[in-house]
């Protein structure tokens, strides 16, 4: 289904209802054979996107050359109108007759057992970089307007040439990492594909024109991958000249239309200039823009670079963290062809294990309702970040209902719960609360209860430990598979049980196995913060830490630097804590947790 | 230009400002003095007339 757009997607892993709108050609693509009667006649001009703005295009255009299906559709941005009809030229020299100038978007449900994400990726705007003077000097070009003008479907069909006067450049300069690795301008991470884009267009223009002067402006040439190396090396071989260095300033000559590319050649240590007929920056890539829509109606997430998150980078890398849903290509980080035909075909295996199941395993580890004891509050289901909870209704008495092949597992749901009517499996509230009893039953003035999330704190602690760093042994950790599982009732009930200090850690934000599940961690250690304030408890006393599986060193780090806070904690402070946050008749967890062991 | 507020560290007591939008929250942030992400936002002392 193509020109058409994902508007709503409901449902859960084996059963997504997905509504998409298609939107209108005023074409019948069925009818149309292409055979470009229609865009002769047009009147109407319009830069062609495809093209980068080097040629133009009609109002009735076919988008690309490899467009499926191969028919016409009208762009009624450009189309001189269709209500009124304005022109209709296209209409009267259509022989199939497959203009329909009333036609309207469609919009259609299908039922989807998995999906794939393959939204691709933007490429980075080189404006903001002034020194380069892209948009100021004509010659100054990206790698996207370099790809269209040395393509044989290009604009020129294939005749290189320069923007300014139309003539062959005979030396052209690459500038590498426009946009990337840099934390100032543009961005941090490596594009991955722009070195070896640009060893290819130096091969190509090599093997075009061999009297071309060509040279590549970089920091280091990353050419790993199968091939790779031999191709950096054939390059080289044909004369390419590789100055290591970034070039700080570029210059027009207004009389010829050159560049002069000033450079600290970081080999030799001296600065160089270079005049160049033409220069073209090496751009990054960036997530889409428009991927967040798609991310809200999947409830993915992003990592720190803006890219959607899998669910493991090593042991799920196609799957997002939403059960039935794939990542595939560039939405899921900078790749190039070979990577994200690979990362396709995983998704696309992944996906046929769902389609061809009949039935569908669930997560041991779910949320589970007890209708008698719910309110009907609907707080599960705003904080639900799988969207696994069916909609409460106050009015009717209607409970939600987990949709366990969706629910994660998280716990989330549990801890916001103010009734106690959610219990999650095999991390139930009175297990939990044995185990904080377990801790604090002897000497509890000496220990630190720590509460780790499964996947990043908990492992960061076995990385320290594998590690031979030393910690100090007052710390007592209490494993929930995400931090949000951590109840405020929780860190109440390890105070009133005498905690000097009680430590809830969990993933970095953009590292949440649950998607976001620890922003709800936070807003509750807030809300904690100010209610211990209240009653006139230090704050301090309750930390909050976010501890990736790697963070070995910060896991010991962090534990020290509790241990030191419980040293301050007096036993008075610990008395008057008792006292204030005494519990309330109606709770009885101590008891639960009896019952239930 | 982004908002910002001050923030106050749990673990070493530093005060600083940091950015801070409401529509944005919640951020992790982590105190440029220990590192530390137990950074609590300090919050005005008056309300507004007429608030409950």
């Amino acid at each position: 289904m193509t020109y058409s757009e994902v508007e709503n997607v409901t449902g859960y892993i084996g059963n997504f209802k997905v509504t998409i709108r298609k939107k209108a050609r005023y074409v019948d693509e069925k009818e149309c054979n292409a055979c470009g009667d229609c865009v002769k006649v047009c009147p109407s001009c319009t830069p062609d996107e495809y093209q980068m703005g080097f040629s133009t295009r009609k109002g009735i255009y076919i988008p690309f050359p490899q467009a499926v299906p191969s028919s016409y559709l009208i762009d009624m941005k450009t189309c001189l109108g269709n209500n009124p009809i304005a022109c209709a030229k296209c209409q009267e020299v259509c022989e199939k007759k497959c203009i329909d100038f009333d036609a309207k978007d469609e919009v259609v449900t299908v039922d989807v057992g998995a999906i794939i994400v393959a939204v691709g990726n933007d490429v980075y705007d080189p404006t903001e970089l002034d020194e380069y003077g892209y948009r100021s000097y004509e010659n100054v070009i990206t790698s996207m307007e370099f790809e269209r003008l040395i393509c044989a479907g290009g604009p020129t069909e294939g005749h290189f040439i320069r923007p300014s006067d139309r003539t062959r450049p005979k030396s052209i300069g690459f500038i590498q990492c426009v946009g990337s690795r840099s934390k100032k301008r543009g961005n941090p991470y490596c594009s991955n594909i722009c070195c070896m884009n640009t060893i290819k267009d130096t091969v190509l223009l090599k093997d075009h024109y061999p009297d071309t002067d060509v040279k590549v402006f970089y920091m280091d040439i990353r050419a790993f991958g199968k091939g790779f190396e031999d191709l950096y090396m054939k390059s080289k071989d044909e004369g390419v000249h590789y100055v290591r260095g970034l070039p700080g300033e570029v210059e027009e000559n207004p009389e010829t239309g050159n560049l002069i590319v000033t450079v600290e050649n970081t080999t030799t240590g001296k600065i160089e200039k270079h005049e160049l007929e033409l220069l073209v920056l090496s751009v990054g890539l960036l997530p889409r823009k428009d991927s967040d829509v798609v991310r809200q109606l999947l409830t993915l997430s992003r990592t720190s670079d803006g890219f959607l998150m899998e669910s493991h980078p090593k042991l799920k890398p196609v799957d997002a963290p939403t059960r039935g849903v794939f990542l595939a290509g560039c939405a899921e980080a900078p790749k190039d062809v070979k990577d994200s035909v690979t990362q396709a075909s995983a998704a696309a295996a992944r996906a046929n294990v769902i389609l061809a199941s009949d039935k569908l395993t669930v997560e041991a580890i779910t949320a589970h309702i007890d209708p008698d004891l719910c309110k009907y509050c609907g707080l599960c289901v705003k904080v639900c970040p799988y969207k696994a909870i069916t909609p409460t209704d106050r009015k009717k008495k209607i409970a939600p209902q987990v949709i366990e092949a969706a629910c994660a597992g998280c716990g989330t749901c549990g801890a916001e719960c103010p009734f106690d009517s959610i219990s999650m499996r095999h991390f139930t509230d009175a297990q939990i609360y044995a185990q904080i009893d377990a801790i604090l039953d002897t000497n509890s003035q000496d220990k630190v209860v720590v509460f780790a999330c499964n996947w990043c704190s908990y492992a960061g602690g076995d990385f320290a430990g594998i590690s031979r760093l030393q910690y100090p042994v007052s710390n007592r950790l209490i494993r929930t598979m995400c931090s949000g599982r951590v109840k405020d009732e929780f860190v109440l009930y390890a105070f009133r049980k005498g905690a000097p200090v009680v430590l809830v850690s969990g993933c970095h934000f953009a590292d949440c196995h649950y998607i976001d599940a620890n922003r709800q961690t936070q807003l509750r250690v807030e809300k904690l913060w100010d209610k211990l304030e209240k009653n006139g408890i230090r704050p301090e006393r309750l930390q909050l830490e976010w501890i990736s599986a790697a963070e070995g060193q910060k896991f010991a780090v962090v534990m020290k630097a509790v241990e030191e806070l419980r040293q301050k904690v007096t036993a008075e402070e610990i008395e008057h804590t008792k006292e204030v946050l005494a519990p309330k008749p109606k709770k009885k967890p101590v008891e639960e947790a009896a019952s239930s062991a | 230009m982004a908002q910002e507020a001050d923030f106050k560290c749990l673990r070493c007591g530093n005060s600083f400002r940091a950015p801070y939008s409401p529509e944005t929250e919640p951020q992790e942030r982590a105190c440029p003095n220990c590192k530390s992400n137990s950074v609590r936002r300090v919050k005005e002392q008056k309300e507004a007339p007429g608030k409950k």
